[in-house]
C-alpha cells in the first residue's frame, strides 16, 4: 500500500508525459486526477492505520548507494510524522489536480502540466517517505526541480523564466548548507541512516569539531548547516526571495507547492531531526529567531501588497516562520499541527485566489477588483472560511495551531523565545489586517474592473468542489486534530516520531498559561480585522491618507524590504560584473585568444605566409632546395670541425 | 630450369615484369594506335602476376649480381606494397584517359617501367644499383607527369619534375661519388664495414647529406618537396594517384635500407637530417594545405605531411620505427589511392572538376560517396578505429619508445592542425547547399574505393595481420 | 721509366697513322678534286640551318627526335667497345647481358621504327 501511495504519482507522471501528446488533454488530467486520488484516500487509510492504531513500517525498496562505508538504501520509512505528511501531501495534491483540469482547460499543454505536478508529488511522496539523508535530498532536490519546471510553466513569459531561475539559485544557496550538513554528518556519524545517528546523537552532545578552521561544537554545526537547507527551501528571512516570484507559475502550483507541500519540506526537516535538534539548544534559538523574524517581516510586507497572489504567498512565508518557531522552542507537535491545518487552509486560500482570478480573466491585481462578493458568491465564502482559519477564529483550524505555538513560544521562558512571543502576536494582528484587507478589496466596494468587457463569473464545479473539501478541513482539521497532535494522545499519536528531551515539557507548559496569553491571539486577530474594516469599508479613504503620512515606511514595506535590491547590489551586481570580467577578459581575450581564436589565427597567418613561398618557378623551387642543401652542409661543417678543433 | 639460371629466382618478378612490359610495348606498337582498355588491364593482369611471384618466394634474405640487390623480406613487403599501388592507380586511370582522349598503350607501358624501378629501389643494395633504379623510376614518371601532352598545366608539371628531379640526381650522385672516394667502395655493407673500423669525417657526411637530400626530393619532404604541389596539379589526376601512392612507398623502402644498412655508424647524424625533415615536413604539410582551393594540391601538402609522419618512424631508428613506418606506408597507400578515386569521381558533363568547392554539399547528392571520402578524410587525420589512427599510433609509439618525445608530439600536434583541413572539406559536403551534381561514379572507381574504403574502416580488426608481417619484414633489416 | 713509355708506343703510332690519313683526306681533294665554287657551296654548313641568323629563330622539332634517338645509339656504342674489349673476362654472364642489353635496345628500336618516329614526314 505505502509503495502504492509513493509511486502512483510516477506513473501518473510517466502517463502523462511520455502519453499525454498521444492522450490528449483532457485524458491525461484524468488520469493522474484518478492516480492522486487514490493515492489521497490510500493516504488516509495510512495515516488510521499509523496515527490511530500505531502500526509503523519500514518497507524496503531496493539497495541504492554503496561505496565505501557509504551505504544508504531506498526504503520507505513510516511512522506518524509520515503518515502526516502523507495526508498533507496527497490530498491537497489530489485536490489541486482536479482544480487544474478546470483551471487550466484553456493551456495548450496541459499533459505536460500534470506531468510535473505528478512528478512533484512523487519527489514529496520521496522526501517525506525518507529513511536516510540521501534519500532526503534526493526528494529534497526532486520538488527543487519540480518547482523550478512549474514556476517556469509558460516559458514564453521572460518573468516567469526568471521567476523559475530565481527559485532554483536561491535555493541552490540553501541547498548547499544541507549538503555540506550531510557531509558533516557522514564525517561525524559515518552513516546517513536515521536511525543510526539518531542513536548514536547523544554521544556528540558537547564535543567539537573542526569546521572551516574552527573548533566548534558538533551538533550546533550540523544543525545549522542543515538548517540553512531548511531555509532556502522554505524561504525563511534572507532566504526567501524566491517565494514572492514563484507566483508567476500558474496558481494551482503555487497552491500545492509554493504554500501546502514543499516549502513545509523544511519544517518536516526539522521535526524529523528532532533527535538532532533537539540536543542543539543555540540551533534551536537561531531557529527560533528565524522563525519570528520571518513571520513578521512577511507579514509587514504582505499588508502592503497589491498582488493577491502575493498577499497570500507573504502570508505562507509569515506562517512558516511560525512553524520555524514552533520547532524552535521545542514544541515539534505543535509546528507539525500548524503544518497539517495550514495546508488546508492556505491552498484553500490559493485555489479561491485562482477562482478569483480565473473569474477576472487572469487579473491578479486588488486594486482592479472589488465588489465580488455578488457576481461569484461561493468563491467569496470560501475564501472567507480560509481567512477566519487563517486569522485563527476561534474554533477554525488556526485557531487551535497558531494559538498553541503563541502559547509554547510564551512558555519557553528563554529570551529568544519571548522575543519570538512578542513578534508572533504582532504578526498575528498583521496576518488578520492584511488578510481582510485582501478580502475587503477584493469581494466589497465598487467594482474597479472594466465592467464592459469582464463579466466575472462563477468557476466551474470541477474547481469548486475541491474548495469545498478544502473548506471543510480548514473548518475541523484544527478540531478534529488537536488532541492527537498537542493534546492528550500526543504520546500515543506520535510514539516517537518526534523526539523531545526527558526536560522537554513544553506543551504542558502551554497549556497552562495565563490567561491573557490564551485570549492575546484573539483580541489580535479582532483588531486586525477591525483596522481593515475601518481602513477600507468604513472610511476607504484612509489608505491613501497613511501611504501620503508613512510614506517611507511604505516604500519600504513595498519594496519588501528592499532585500531584492540589497541582493542586487551585493551579490548579483558583482556576480555579473565578475561574470562579464570572466566571459570578455578571461574567456573571450585569454582562453579564446590565445587558445582557439588566437591558434587559428596564427595557423592561417602561417598558412598564407607558406604559400606565398610557392612562386611556380622552377628556379625559386631549386634555390629553397639549394638552400636546405647549404644549411644542412653548414650545419653538418660547423658541428664536425667544433669537435676538431676541441681537440687542440 | 638450367641451375645457372635457378640462382637468378629471387629476381625474377622484376625480370618478369620488364620483359612483361616490353612485350607488351611490342603489342601495343603492333596492334595498331587505337584507343583500348586491353593493354591496361593486361598491365594490371602483370603487375597480379608479379605479385604472386613475389609472394611464392620462400623467405630469407639473398644477395645477387656480387650484392648489387639484395631480396630479402624487407624488400618483399615493400615490393607488394607497390604492386598494389600500382595495379590501383591504373585501375582509377582507364576513365579519365579516355575522357581526355590519351587513352593510349603507352601509358601503362610506362607505368609498369616505372614499377621496375620501384621494386628494384626497394631491393637496391649499392650505390649503382640505388641510382640506375630510382632514374628508371624517375623518368618514366616525368613522362607521365607530360602525358597529356595538350595541356599546358600537364606539360609544365612534367618539365619541372624532370628540371628539378635532374638537380636532386646531381645532387644525390655527387653524394654518392663522395662517399665512393672516402669509403672506397660502392655496396652497402662495405660502407658500413669501413665507418665502423675507420669511423666517419666530414667528407663522407656531406656524402650522406647530399645523398639523402636527394631521396627527400624523391620522397617530397621539405624543404625539397617544392615542386609537388605544382606537379600533383598539373600531372592527369591518375599520374598524381600513381605519384602519391607507390614511388613514396619505393623512396621510403630505400631510405630505410640506405640509412640501415650502410650508415648504421653515422645513426646520429642522419637521425638530424631526417628529424629536421620530418619536422619541416609535419609543419608544412599541416600549415599549407589550410590555404588550397585545389583539391589535387591540398593532396600534395596532405602527401608532404605524411611523409613527415612516416619519417617520424625512421628517426626513432629502431626495428619498431622501421615496423612502424611500413605500417603507416601500406595505409597511406590505401587511403591516397581511395581519396583519388573520389577526386577522379568528380566529373561533370564538361569533365573533370579539382575545386574543393565543388563537393559542397555532395552529402545530398551522393551519400554513399561523400560517406567514404569523409571516412577516408577522417582516417587521413588520424581518427580513431579508422586505419589512419593505427598508421600515426605506431610511428609515434615508436619515436617515444626511442626517447623522441617532442618529434611524437609535434607529430601529434601537426595532426591537429592538419585536422582542420580534412574537416573542412567534411563541413562543406554535409553542411553546404549543394553544387550541381555530379556525373555517376564509373564502376572502376566504385570498385577501388569499396576496396580501399573497406580496408580504411575495418582494418582494426585484423590489423595484427599488418603489424606481424610489418615486424617480420623490419626484423630482416637488423 | 722506358718500360712504361714502350706501353704507349702502340698510342704514338696510332696517332701517327691517323694524322696520316687525316691530312692526306685533307689534302688530295685540293690536288685531284674539280673546283666550281658558287655561293652555296663556299658557304659555312651547319645541320639543317642557315649558318648566321637570329639565334631565337623557331626550328623544326623533328630536329631533337633525330638527334635524341641517335643519341641512344651513340651511347650504346660507348658500352659495347668495354664489353669488347673485357669480353673474356666477363664471360658467359658478360655475353648474355650485353645481348639482354642489346634486346632491350631493339625492342625500343622497334617501337620508334613502328611508330614512325624515324620518318621525316
Amino acid at each position: 500500500m505505502y509503495s502504492a501511495i509513493v509511486f502512483l504519482p510516477l506513473i501518473g507522471a510517466l502517463i502523462a508525459g511520455l502519453f499525454g501528446r498521444w492522450l490528449g488533454a483532457r485524458p491525461a488530467g484524468l488520469i493522474t486526477s484518478a492516480l492522486l486520488t487514490t493515492g489521497a484516500v490510500l493516504s488516509w487509510v495510512a495515516f488510521y492505520r499509523v496515527g490511530l492504531s500505531g502500526e509503523d513500517a519500514r518497507i524496503p525498496i531496493m539497495e541504492w548507494v554503496r561505496s565505501g562505508e557509504l551505504q544508504a538504501n531506498w526504503s520507505l520509512r513510516i511512522d506518524t510524522l509520515t503518515a502526516v505528511m502523507l495526508v498533507v501531501v496527497n490530498t491537497v495534491s489530489a485536490l489541486v489536480h482536479i482544480y487544474s483540469i478546470g483551471y487550466m482547460s484553456h493551456d495548450d499543454s496541459q499533459p505536460r502540466f500534470f506531468a510535473y505536478l505528478s512528478l512533484f508529488t512523487f519527489a514529496m511522496l520521496m522526501l517525506v517517505t525518507a529513511d536516510n539523508l540521501l534519500q532526503l535530498f534526493m526528494g529534497w532536490e526532486g520538488v527543487g526541480l519540480a518547482s523550478y519546471l512549474l514556476i517556469g510553466f509558460w516559458y514564453h513569459k521572460p518573468s516567469a523564466n526568471a521567476a523559475a531561475i530565481k527559485a532554483f539559485v536561491v535555493n541552490r544557496v540553501g541547498d548547499f548548507g544541507f549538503a555540506l550538513g550531510i557531509f558533516g554528518v557522514f564525517t561525524v556519524f559515518g552513516t546517513i541512516s536515521f536511525d543510526a545517528i539518531f542513536a548514536s546523537a547523544p554521544d556528540h552532545v558537547g564535543k567539537t569539531m573542526e569546521f572551516l578552521g574552527y573548533q566548534l561544537d558538533t551538533l550546533t554545526t550540523l544543525c545549522l548547516l542543515l538548517f540553512v537547507g531548511a531555509m532556502g527551501k522554505s524561504a525563511q528571512f534572507l532566504l526567501h526571495t524566491w517565494l514572492p516570484d514563484a507566483m508567476e507559475g500558474p496558481t494551482p502550483v503555487s497552491a500545492l507547492i509554493h504554500a501546502a507541500t514543499m516549502v513545509t519540506a523544511g519544517v518536516f526537516m526539522v521535526a524529523r531531526l528532532s533527535p538532532l535538534f533537539e540536543l542543539a539548544p543555540v540551533a534551536l534559538q537561531v531557529v527560533t529567531g528565524i522563525g519570528a523574524l520571518t513571520a513578521i517581516f512577511a507579514a509587514t510586507v504582505g499588508i502592503a501588497q497589491n498582488d493577491i497572489k502575493r498577499v497570500i504567498a507573504y502570508s505562507t512565508c509569515s506562517q512558516l516562520g511560525y512553524m520555524f518557531v514552533a520547532m524552535g522552542v521545542g514544541a515539534y507537535s505543535a509546528g507539525m499541527f500548524h503544518l497539517f491545518t495550514h495546508a488546508f487552509f492556505k491552498a484553500l486560500l490559493f485555489l479561491g485566489a485562482g477562482s478569483v482570478i480565473h473569474a477576472l480573466h487572469d487579473e491578479q491585481d486588488l486594486r482592479n477588483m472589488g465588489g465580488l462578493r455578488k457576481s461569484i458568491p461561493l468563491t467569496f465564502a470560501l475564501m472567507v472560511i480560509g481567512t477566519l482559519a487563517l486569522t485563527g477564529f476561534p474554533f477554525t483550524a488556526g485557531y487551535f495551531s497558531k494559538d498553541t505555538i503563541i502559547e509554547v513560544a510564551y512558555a519557553r521562558e528563554t529570551e529568544v523565545a519571548n522575543w519570538a512571543f512578542w513578534l508572533l502576536l504582532a504578526a498575528a494582528f498583521l496576518t488578520s489586517a492584511y488578510s481582510w484587507r485582501l478580502i475587503f478589496m477584493a469581494f466589497f466596494g465598487k467594482p474597479r474592473y472594466d465592467e464592459h468587457h469582464v463579466h466575472p463569473h462563477e468557476s466551474p464545479w470541477v474547481m469548486l468542489v475541491p474548495l469545498f473539501v478544502l473548506a471543510a478541513g480548514a473548518l475541523f482539521a484544527g478540531y478534529l486534530g488537536k488532541d492527537y497532535f498537542v493534546g492528550e494522545d500526543y504520546a500515543h499519536f506520535w510514539r516517537g516520531a518526534l523526539f523531545t528531551g526527558p526536560d522537554n515539557h513544553i506543551l504542558e507548559h502551554a497549556h497552562h498559561s495565563p490567561a491573557w496569553v490564551v485570549w492575546s491571539p484573539t483580541v489580535m486577530m479582532v483588531a486586525g480585522f477591525v483596522v481593515a474594516w475601518f481602513s477600507y469599508i468604513a472610511v476607504p479613504s484612509t489608505p491613501a491618507v497613511l501611504i501620503k503620512t508613512f510614506k517611507p515606511i511604505h516604500a519600504f514595506l513595498y519594496n519588501k524590504w528592499y532585500i531584492d535590491e540589497l541582493y542586487d547590489l551585493i551579490f548579483v551586481r558583482p556576480y555579473i560584473w565578475l561574470s562579464r570580467q570572466l566571459w570578455k577578459i578571461g574567456d573571450g581575450r585569454i582562453i579564446d585568444g590565445l587558445g582557439p581564436d588566437g591558434i587559428s589565427a596564427r595557423v592561417i597567418d602561417v598558412t598564407n605566409r607558406v604559400v606565398r613561398l610557392q612562386t611556380g618557378f622552377v628556379y625559386h623551387y631549386a634555390f629553397v632546395m639549394l638552400i636546405g642543401i647549404a644549411l644542412i652542409v653548414s650545419y653538418f661543417a660547423y658541428v664536425y670541425w667544433a669537435q676538431f678543433w676541441k681537440g687542440y | 630450369m638450367p641451375p645457372a639460371l635457378a640462382i637468378y629466382a629471387p629476381i625474377f618478378p622484376e625480370i618478369f615484369l620488364a620483359l612483361a612490359a616490353m612485350a607488351l610495348l611490342m603489342y601495343g606498337v603492333f596492334g595498331g594506335d587505337r584507343e583500348s582498355e586491353v593493354p591496361g588491364w593486361l598491365a594490371v593482369l602483370i603487375l597480379a602476376a608479379t605479385g604472386a611471384l613475389v609472394l611464392m618466394q620462400a623467405p630469407g634474405a639473398v644477395q645477387l649480381f656480387d650484392g648489387a640487390v639484395i631480396v630479402d623480406d624487407f624488400a618483399r613487403f615493400m615490393k607488394l606494397l607497390i604492386l598494389g599501388g600500382s595495379g590501383f592507380a591504373l585501375i582509377l586511370s582507364f576513365d579519365y584517359l579516355r575522357d581526355a582522349k590519351i587513352l593510349k598503350f603507352e601509358f601503362p607501358v610506362i607505368a609498369l617501367l616505372s614499377t621496375v624501378g620501384m621494386m628494384l629501389m626497394a631491393s637496391a643494395n649499392n650505390l649503382i644499383s640505388l641510382y640506375m633504379a630510382l632514374e628508371l623510376q624517375s623518368l618514366a614518371l616525368y613522362v607521365l607527369c607530360a602525358f597529356r601532352r595538350d595541356s599546358v598545366l600537364s606539360a609544365e608539371a612534367g618539365l619541372k619534375y624532370f628540371v628539378l628531379g635532374a638537380l636532386s640526381s646531381g645532387l644525390l650522385l655527387y653524394g654518392c661519388s663522395l662517399v665512393y672516394g672516402f669509403t672506397g667502395t660502392m655496396s652497402f655493407a662495405g660502407i658500413a664495414s669501413v665507418l665502423q673500423t675507420s669511423g666517419s669525417n666530414i667528407g663522407l657526411v656531406f656524402g650522406l647529406v647530399f645523398i639523402l637530400c636527394g631521396v627527400a626530393f624523391k620522397l617530397s619532404a621539405v624543404p625539397f618537396h617544392m615542386w609537388t604541389p605544382d606537379v600533383y596539379q598539373g600531372a592527369p589526376t591518375p599520374v598524381t594517384a600513381f605519384l602519391a601512392a607507390a614511388p613514396k612507398v619505393a623512396a621510403f623502402a630505400m631510405l630505410i635500407r640506405l640509412v640501415e644498412d650502410a650508415f648504421p655508424a653515422v645513426a646520429t647524424d642522419w637521425k638530424q637530417i631526417v628529424i629536421a625533415v620530418s619536422v619541416g615536413s609535419m609543419l608544412l604539410g599541416a600549415f599549407a594545405a589550410i590555404g588550397q582551393t585545389n583539391i589535387k594540391r591540398l593532396m600534395a601538402y596532405s602527401s608532404i605531411g605524411h611523409v613527415g609522419y612516416a619519417l617520424v618512424g625512421i628517426a626513432a631508428g629502431t626495428p619498431e620505427g622501421v615496423k612502424g613506418v611500413m605500417i603507416y606506408l601500406a595505409i597511406y597507400v590505401v587511403m591516397t589511392l581511395g581519396t583519388f578515386a573520389c577526386i577522379l569521381a568528380m566529373r561533370r558533363k564538361g569533365g573533370h572538376v579539382e575545386d574543393i568547392a565543388e563537393l559542397s554539399g555532395l552529402s545530398r547528392h551522393q551519400p554513399m560517396l561523400a560517406f567514404m571520402l569523409a571516412m577516408l578524410l577522417f582516417s587521413m587525420a588520424g581518427i580513431p578505429p579508422l586505419a589512419g589512427f593505427f598508421a600515426k599510433y605506431f610511428v609515434f609509439t615508436a619515436a617515444i619508445q626511442a626517447g623522441l618525445f617532442w618529434l611524437a608530439v609535434l607529430g601529434v600536434l601537426t595532426s591537429v592542425v592538419s585536422t582542420f583541413y580534412y574537416l573542412a572539406i567534411i563541413s562543406k559536403m554535409y553542411f553546404q547547399e549543394p553544387a550541381a551534381n555530379f556525373e555517376p561514379m564509373p564502376g572502376k572507381l566504385r570498385f577501388v574505393l569499396a576496396v580501399t574504403g573497406v580496408i580504411t574502416l575495418f582494418l582494426f580488426i585484423p590489423i595484427n595481420l599488418l603489424v606481424t608481417a610489418a615486424e617480420a619484414a623490419a626484423r630482416s633489416l637488423f | 721509366m722506358n718500360l712504361l713509355l714502350a706501353d704507349y708506343l702502340p698510342l704514338v703510332i696510332f696517332f701517327g697513322v691517323a694524322m696520316f690519313i687525316g691530312l692526306a683526306l685533307l689534302a688530295a681533294p685540293f690536288l685531284i678534286a674539280p673546283n666550281h665554287p658558287d655561293s652555296e657551296k663556299v658557304s659555312a654548313y651547319e645541320c639543317g640551318f642557315p649558318a648566321f641568323d637570329d639565334a631565337r629563330m623557331k626550328f623544326d622539332i623533328r630536329f631533337y627526335l633525330v638527334s635524341i634517338l641517335f643519341i641512344i645509339f651513340d651511347l650504346e656504342v660507348a658500352f659495347l667497345f668495354p664489353w669488347a674489349i673485357s669480353f673474356k673476362e666477363a664471360g658467359l654472364f658478360g655475353f648474355w647481358s650485353m645481348m639482354g642489353f642489346l634486346g632491350v635496345l631493339t625492342i625500343g628500336f622497334v617501337y620508334e621504327w613502328r611508330k614512325g618516329a624515324l620518318e621525316w614526314d
